[in-house]
């Protein structure tokens, strides 16, 4: 994922793909918070996660 | 609640009398303070009625024996709706009652009512524009945040409309409203109580637990709600232990490891200042007091946001693609969010959150509990968007959630009370951290502030 603004297309064929039909106006509103989103979840590729696994069982005893 | 339960035991007040004392109370104030959105009367007074039956027939009694309390709106109750806080459910009424709701009626607590919510708990302000926004009580000039998701508990506990609530928590929603308002909430280790019968917000962050004035009855109703649940997969088969024997009031030789860096540096200088102080009150009684810093803080945003973002979407999907315009529109903005966040994204935000445990766990190796602030900030006004916080501005939102949610990925027990007051009379909030399943310890030093300081006996005034 870059830095590059998102346009609207994108957002349309992203909502697609999820299963969403929304209108212009909807995607519209919600642009600069995706792109904004986007760019606080590359933080998590700062990470040095190493070899460790997702948490995927909660049940810890 | 303690109390109640005991002058209730001892014939020394009816149950009959109580409720019907915080039903005229609900009654008379409510309406300004919005903290209910259902109130059962004929219910909460028929039980009541049945428990008074109970006591003078002589016959053994819970420990929650007449007491009444109240839910936050998004528990399964039989018979009585739970909404949410949204309109989409508003008409939903459960066949049964969650799990925690029938252990409390099985410990003898009468319920009187559901309370107000952040619609389907995905906020952290507090306002709801479907049921009202709950307002903070303690101030009666300017209309301020609750906190939330949990307002209503936390606006009903601090107001005298219910001795005790359960709020829920997914990235602080127990404990923002209890700072914000001045009272005790205690989010429980994940899987220390059954999420049964809750509606989720984010199945693998969402814990809940009791809201309350003192961390005595936390203790109380802690003890009557954990345990065991076979109907919920994330559920410890731990013992419960008993919580209120814990509260010795003793803290000497207690390691508390006060947060530094991300957390106090974040905090607004009169909080910052009335954590320092707290951690000075606990060093006066003989606990050994040092400072820590957490590494991982730096990420928890994005991993919160990637985890309950896309369990909250799964949750909501479908509604979301057909009653959208029924959603409060700041939350159904907040779900569209979310389908822009890739399953690579939640894998990594599901890595990154075991980093943030074991960063906790190692804080926690030679330190029994730490000492945070609960909220960077005091109940900012409802038209607030942006506060000052100790290391430059922030959104209202992110400012309110910034020190509650690394506990809710790192599954910590984690217990918020009240530990000052600005000038201006806004409660301060501190939490208490502990290591996984030792909510005694947690509890333990809570109750010990308390016994030291008045701040949680405090009452706002209302008219």
């Amino acid at each position: 994922m870059t830095n590059d603004p998102i346009d609207l297309e994108t957002l349309r064929r992203g909502a697609r793909l999820a299963g969403f039909t929304w209108s212009d106006a909807e995607l519209e509103e919600i642009r600069p918070q995706v792109e904004a989103t986007l760019r606080m979840l590359r933080a998590l590729d700062t990470v040095a996660v190493g070899d460790a696994e997702p948490t995927t069982l909660y049940r810890t005893v | 609640m303690i109390e109640l339960a005991r002058m209730i035991a001892t014939k020394a007040v009816s149950p009959v009398e109580v409720v019907r004392a915080h039903l005229d109370r609900i009654a008379a104030l409510d309406p300004g303070l919005r903290s209910y959105i259902t109130v059962c009367d004929e219910t909460a007074l028929a039980a009541a009625r049945a428990a008074e039956t109970t006591l003078m027939a002589g016959q053994p009694l819970g420990p929650l024996h007449g007491v009444p309390y109240a839910l936050k709106d998004l528990y399964d109750t039989a018979g009585v709706r739970t909404t949410g806080g949204s309109r989409v459910l508003g008409d939903r009424v459960p066949a049964r009652d969650a799990t925690v709701a029938a252990r409390l009626a099985g410990a003898g607590a009468i319920l009187l009512g559901k309370l107000n919510m952040v619609e389907f708990a995905y906020g952290p302000e507090g306002l709801n524009p479907h049921y009202g926004h709950a307002r903070n009580p303690w101030d009666r000039g300017v209309h301020r945040m609750a906190g939330g998701s949990s307002s209503g508990s936390g606006v009903a506990v601090a107001s005298g409309l219910a001795p005790g609530a359960l709020g829920s928590d997914t990235g602080g929603s127990i404990r923002i409203p209890a700072s914000l308002c001045g009272i005790t909430g205690l989010k429980p280790t994940y899987g220390r109580v059954s999420r049964a019968g809750v509606l989720p917000l984010a199945w693998s962050m969402d814990h809940v637990g009791p809201m309350t004035r003192t961390a005595a009855d936390c203790a109380l109703m802690l003890g009557a709600m954990a345990g065991y649940d076979p109907n919920d997969a994330s559920s410890s088969v731990l013992p419960v232990p008993d919580y209120g024997a814990a509260l010795t009031g003793d803290v000497k030789g207690l390691r508390v490891g006060l947060l530094r860096g991300f957390f106090l540096d974040g905090a607004a200088p009169a909080v910052r200042a009335a954590v320092e102080a707290a951690a000075t009150t606990l060093a006066r009684a003989g606990a050994v007091v040092d400072e820590v810093s957490l590494e991982q803080m730096k990420v928890v945003a994005a991993a919160s946001t990637a985890i309950v973002g896309a369990e909250a979407l799964a949750y909501h999907a479908e509604l979301l693609r057909t009653r959208a315009a029924e959603y409060d529109p700041d939350v159904a903005r907040r779900l569209r969010l979310s389908a822009f966040i890739s399953g690579a994204h939640y894998v990594r935000g599901q890595q990154v959150r075991g980093l943030v445990r074991a960063d906790v766990d190692a804080a926690l190796a030679r330190r029994d509990v730490l000492l945070a602030p609960s909220t960077p900030i005091v109940a900012p006004g409802i038209e607030e968007r942006q506060a000052a916080l100790g290391d430059g501005p922030a959104d209202v939102r992110s400012a309110l959630i910034r020190f509650t949610r690394p506990f809710n990925l790192s599954g910590h027990p984690a217990c918020a009370l009240p530990c000052g007051f600005t000038d201006g009379g806004l409660p301060i909030g501190m939490q208490l951290v502990g290591r996984p399943f030792d909510e005694a310890t947690v509890l333990r030093a809570a109750d010990a502030f308390q016994r030291l300081t008045d701040f949680h006996v405090r009452r706002p005034v209302l008219a």
